[in-house]
């Protein structure tokens, strides 16, 4: 599929990365690990380098990550989203059981738990409407 | 679902590739839809049909169970 492709939309995914990444070597910073977060922040640059790079090439991994997919790439978004979505619902409920067995707070993984309970509802509440 | 995508896309001597740009789909897209991985949208199997001058009930048929 030749297409041209928006700049900003190839950008997209590499955009997020490099932000995501940046503040998460900001906060290694300020708790005091400097070398650690200088490392990240590397680490963080060529990976956002690298997918900005990929999602210029061809094939449906460049596509999904260009944000430039037809109906077949955005199903396998949805699709992996979808899977990635419920590993780490399993994650949030094996955490929150442990720590609450440990600790009697569930902790972070309980608000995990719950903003993601809430979006779902929230979000076939919204959908159903619309489909 | 069977499909005659391949067999008409070959009929008017077209690659996977061409008739992606056609339909503004991949070609790794056609391909999984002539190989029986992907079933396309409505919308899609209508452009396939008008691309072919044909039906989408002579393109794609129910398999019998």
């Amino acid at each position: 599929m030749k297409t041209t492709q928006h700049p900003v939309r190839r950008a997209l995914s590499a955009i997020v990365l490099a932000t995501g990444g940046f503040a998460l070597s900001i906060a290694i910073w300020a708790s005091g690990s400097h070398g650690f977060a200088l490392g990240a922040l590397g680490f963080y640059a060529v990976a956002s380098i690298v997918v900005f790079l990929w999602a210029g090439g061809r094939g449906d991994i460049a596509a999904i990550l260009g944000t430039n997919g037809d109906e077949r790439q955005r199903s396998l978004d949805r699709d992996a989203t979808a899977i990635t979505g419920l590993a780490v619902t399993l994650v949030a409920l094996v955490g929150a059981i442990v720590a609450t067995a440990r600790t009697g707070n569930p902790g972070a993984f309980g608000v995990i738990c719950f903003v993601g309970g809430a979006t779902y509802v929230g979000a076939l509440t919204v959908l159903r409407r619309r489909r | 679902m069977r499909n005659r995508v391949r067999e008409l896309r070959e009929n008017i001597g077209l690659s996977q590739g061409e008739l992606g740009e056609r339909l503004g789909v991949s070609r790794q897209t056609i391909n999984s839809i002539e190989n029986g991985r992907y079933l396309p949208s409505l919308p899609l199997a209508l452009n396939l049909a008008q691309c072919f001058a044909t039906s989408v009930e002579e393109i794609f048929t129910q398999e019998e169970t």
